[in-house]
């Protein structure tokens, strides 16, 4: 037989379903965000940080002339070499659309079978797949526009054109999405067609023994196999040493992971302050029963095991309810960020300690967070609790100021904002909670604000709308000819550039370097500047650099020589402004002329040509585009690439997705439960003042009136959240737009608020608090006077 | 059976202090059924509340039944207060989600004082002495007030404590249903246990074998 104790503790939870709904619905809503964010935490974080070690990364790439499976042996050989796996590259360019090509990069694998270095995992088709077979990765399908046994077009060496069928897929967790590099990646078999054209590069890629992630002594073993192979009569070009054991992606990846833990704590936190304000509230409505209960005998600990036992089968139900939903959001929301880092979580084990550990925490939290209120109400003396003075057991009345303050306001609704508001302890956690959504919310739109506005910026002060490459150099004359042809251009430069080596601070090459040769009089790139000066008319060997030289060349500054080593010499530039850029990988501009000499490039001779056309919109780009591939291919000109700006433009916007859809999809759920807060408050209040509704309505106020008054009350709740949010929101925002410019782009972005996110919040947190107050104003409306009068 | 002893008591309001009590002597034998009568506001509910224990005294001291109750901590006062009074308000307060057999129970369960088993057979007994048994498996809303104060009367006899303390019991109730009330008390007093009824009852005041008048936080008569 139960006790009564306890037949009381599950019969007042069922006696006000509507309220224990709420109580669970609240609860809930923290186990079901914290539930979410950390299924989709404990899912991607172990294969996001383990899947690249697994596709065993190559510690070094080698390019060179060509490639033997003797010289394979040969090189594996050499000492600190664990293993080596010849992969030649062919860069290409693949048909989306009439006229219309995107970049491309085919893999050569000698055995699919027994892939070694920087591995892949077959996704589907035929496998092995056969020599006139492409397999590309599997995000490149969309960037394609085809799908497995369609046939993609090729075009090889710039004026070679093959169509292949499109044999399957492969997932290559090693390479960054396609979509995201907006180019197309795949594999070719070592017999493919493909192969043998002007921009296929063998290459031999190696591990290292001993000590895998010591970057020195990658170099060191890449050099030893460089000597072995030049001693062998090879040409070796460049050499590629990616941070060892990183993703390319590792940064936003860890980013990713970082917010997803953030928010899954934050939801905790937010759970566990909403369960305390509603164990609060429960307290002092409960504050007679537990005066009687007293009075007849029962002592602290045994009230307070009545409550806290109500507390856990709410928590229990708000476990059951919001846990199964935290995990399908959490499962869904996992497998659509996976897609976007390339990552694939289908054999991902079910995180059951995670799980257990949200269950117990999910019943523990409110139970911890619930002592505080159940112990005060516990330790009330009988006198205190069964007094109906309101000073004894309600809260301290409201101050004159108050009263002065409401007196614009017609009497009774200035009385039920008194009253709501003598009660400051909620209305604090109130505001707050609802004013965190809304941070959240209005710090999401500002990231996307400062991030767009910095893309905008940084492609502003690029006034070309194309970049075209040639396969060898041409003429100018003709290139300027043929231009000459298209209606749709307007003016094209034609700027020198090379790869050459950065050499670094001690004196050693490193990673490459873009070396870019703009006349200074050009008003085709204008960049921002954080330091010094752009290039002037005059200069002869001075350089700017971008954010990302002074990265890997520590200590380099204004006035310093930037050295790097071109064509098997050095060569110096004097630095003289450091350009403010969003591209992350290091650039140097210097003078046409000084690369000219520093490459033995012709005068009159070019590779790359950038153009401005006529419209400068996506459509106008792309139609100039087709007519450019159109005009060089009649003149034989062949085309090693053509990049649109806006595609460009586009490709570092698509970065933004990531950041976005966890700020905004996390924000909403903190939204939620800041609704939820304000409904149980407002309901609350309801319950608390239920005779002081029924005074109301004897001097004749109708049930419309005191619904306007909750709907009044909640108005009022969201307009102090709102203005609370946007306080709140400006270090939010400036802190997250900092972590992802420096993530995303190397250094902070500038500080943006955007103009609508305070007002799209003011518009969201107006239908919240509508909404909000449907069920507690209903529930006032409905209350007889006799019923309210006699409420005790 | 009681004995107040120099009993003041003092509350702090928004006002100042206000002293309710100042300086209460006062004995009661056992078996007695002490009326206690005042103006509004004259000291006889906190009288009664520094009686049961379930305020504390500004100062003076209180003894029921050879112990002295006023310097017990909280939770020893809690117990003493389930075994040995029970206690009658004027609004019944009965807890609204048990049955009226249950409301009688739950002081036996919070003392421990008899069985699991018995306890329901004891309530029983209980509302068959105050004249309810049939209601004993209903909410108290489905009573009236007459009918909810005898269920209150039953709660406080639950664990047979031979003091009852009752404040205004029939301050809610119509004449007919006080006087039964009040009978129900003098029978309590007969069987030997001690009462103790603040009213403003004239009935009340005539059942009891002694009047205790209070003004101004003294007794006066």
């Amino acid at each position: 037989m139960i006790a009564p104790r306890w037949r009381k503790a599950l019969r007042d939870v069922l006696a006000r379903p509507g309220r224990s709904i709420l109580a669970v619905l609240a609860m809930a809503a923290g186990v079901f965000e914290s539930s979410a964010m950390l299924y989709k935490y404990a899912v991607l974080q172990p294969e996001l940080t383990q899947m690249y070690g697994r596709t065993h990364p190559a510690s070094a790439t080698l390019s060179l002339d060509h490639v033997t499976d003797a010289l394979v042996d040969s090189v594996r050989r050499v000492r600190g070499v664990a293993d080596v796996e010849a992969r030649p590259v062919v860069v290409a360019r693949v048909r989306v659309g009439q006229d219309e090509w995107t970049p491309a990069v085919f893999w050569v694998v000698r055995d699919f079978e027994r892939p070694r270095i920087d591995t892949y995992v077959r996704d589907q088709g035929a496998w092995p797949p056969a020599d006139d077979a492409l397999m590309l990765e599997r995000s490149a399908l969309q960037v394609a526009g085809v799908e497995p046994g369609d046939s993609l077009t090729v075009r090889v060496a710039g004026d070679r054109d093959l169509t292949l069928r499109v044999g399957g897929t492969v997932h290559a967790a090693g390479l960054a999405p396609a979509w995201m590099e907006h180019m197309v990646p795949g594999f070719v078999a070592w017999n493919s067609p493909i192969r043998g054209g002007a921009t296929e590069t063998a290459q031999l890629r190696i591990v290292v023994a001993d000590h895998p992630l010591d970057e020195g002594w990658i170099r060191e073993v890449a050099d030893s196999v460089q000597a072995m192979l030049v001693r062998g009569g090879h040409e070796v070009g460049r050499i590629t040493v990616p941070t060892p054991g990183l993703h390319p992606h590792a940064g936003q990846m860890a980013a990713f992971l970082y917010l997803l833990l953030a928010f899954g704590i934050l939801s905790f936190v937010l759970g566990a302050v909403l369960a305390a304000t509603m164990v609060q509230a429960w307290m002092a409505e409960q504050i007679k029963q537990i005066g009687t209960m007293k009075a007849v005998g029962a002592t602290q600990a045994q009230i307070a095991g009545i409550y806290l036992a109500q507390v856990a089968m709410l928590a229990a139900a708000a476990v059951v309810v919001g846990l199964p939903l935290g995990i399908l959001l959490g499962r869904a929301y996992a497998q659509f960020a996976a897609g976007i880092l390339n990552a694939d979580i289908s054999r991902a084990p079910f995180p059951w300690a995670m799980m257990a550990a949200v269950v117990m925490v999910g019943v523990l939290v409110p139970l911890v967070t619930a002592l505080v209120p159940v112990r005060r109400a516990a330790r009330i003396t009988v006198r205190e609790a069964l007094s109906d003075e309101p000073g004894m057991r309600r809260a301290a009345p409201p101050t004159d100021a108050w009263i002065a303050w409401l007196a614009w306001l017609p009497r009774p609704l200035a009385l039920s904002l008194r009253s709501t508001f003598a009660r400051r302890g909620r209305v604090v956690l109130t505001v707050g909670m609802l004013s965190l959504g809304g941070a959240a919310f209005i710090s999401a739109l500002n990231v996307a604000y400062a991030w767009t506005r910095a893309v905008e910026a940084d492609f502003a002060s690029r006034r070309y709308d194309l970049m075209v490459g040639l396969t060898e150099a041409r003429s100018i004359a003709t290139l300027e000819r043929v231009l000459a042809t298209v209606p749709a251009v307007e003016h094209a430069e034609f700027w020198p550039g090379a790869s050459p080596y950065l050499i670094g601070a001690a004196g050693v090459p490193g990673g490459t370097v873009s070396l870019v040769g703009p006349e200074p009089s050009s008003r085709l790139l204008t960049p921002a500047m954080e330091q010094g000066r752009w290039l002037e008319p005059g200069d002869t060997d001075a350089a700017v650099v971008n954010r990302a030289v002074l990265t890997r060349h520590g200590g380099l500054g204004m006035g310093d020589s930037v050295r790097v080593r071109i064509q098997g010499r050095n060569v110096a530039f004097a630095v003289v402004g450091v350009a403010k850029e969003l591209y992350p990988m290091p650039v140097i501009y210097a003078p046409r002329g000084a690369v000219l000499a520093a490459t033995g490039q012709s005068n009159e001779m070019a590779r790359s040509i950038r153009v401005v056309t006529r419209g400068h919109d996506d459509l106008s780009q792309r139609a100039a585009a087709r007519e450019l591939e159109r005009a060089f291919a009649s003149e034989g000109i062949t085309v090693s690439g053509m990049q649109r700006m806006q595609d460009a433009k586009q490709g570092i916007l698509d970065h933004l997705v990531i950041i976005l859809s966890v700020l905004t999809a996390a924000a909403l759920v903190v939204v939620v439960v800041g609704s939820l807060a304000l409904t149980s408050t407002l309901t609350l209040n309801v319950i608390q003042r239920t005779r002081e509704i029924g005074v109301l309505g004897a001097i004749g106020a109708t049930p419309r009136t005191i619904a306007s008054h909750v709907w009044f009350e909640a108005m009022v709740f969201g307009a102090l959240s709102w203005a609370v949010a946007n306080l709140m929101a400006l270090p939010s925002s400036w802190l997250l737009e900092t972590v992802t410019g420096r993530i995303f782009f190397g250094s902070p972005l500038d500080f943006r608020l955007s103009p609508v996110a305070s007002a799209l919040w003011l518009l969201l947190v107006v239908v919240l608090a509508t909404a909000s107050s449907v069920y507690p104003a209903q529930r006032a409306a409905r209350l007889s006077v006799r019923e309210a009068l006699a409420h005790v | 059976m009681i004995a107040l002893r120099g009993l003041t008591k003092t509350f702090e309001t928004p006002a100042g202090s206000f002293a309710a009590l100042r300086g209460i002597d006062l004995d009661i034998p056992q078996g007695e059924l002490v009326a206690v009568v005042g103006r509004s506001g004259s000291g006889k509910s906190t009288l009664l509340n520094l009686i049961a224990g379930m305020d504390r005294p500004s100062g003076g001291t209180v003894s029921v039944g050879g112990r002295a109750i006023h310097d017990l901590g909280a939770d020893r006062l809690a117990k003493w207060r389930g075994q040995s009074v029970g206690v009658v308000f004027q609004f019944f307060q009965l807890l609204p989600t048990l049955t009226v057999a249950e409301n009688v129970m739950l002081p036996m369960d919070f003392a421990g004082r008899h069985p699991g088993r018995e306890r329901r057979a004891r309530a029983l007994d209980l509302l068959q002495r105050v004249d309810v048994p049939e209601q004993a498996d209903k909410l108290p809303s489905a009573l009236s007030g007459g009918q909810q104060q005898r269920v209150a009367i039953a709660r406080a006899l639950a664990n047979d404590p031979p003091l009852i303390l009752a404040d205004e019991p029939t301050g809610n109730l119509d004449s007919a249903t006080s006087g039964a009330i009040f009978s129900l008390f003098g029978e309590l007093a007969r069987s030997g246990k001690t009462v103790v009824i603040v009213t403003h009852e004239r009935e009340a005041v005539s059942g009891a074998s002694r009047t205790v008048t209070l003004a101004d936080g003294r007794v006066v008569a």
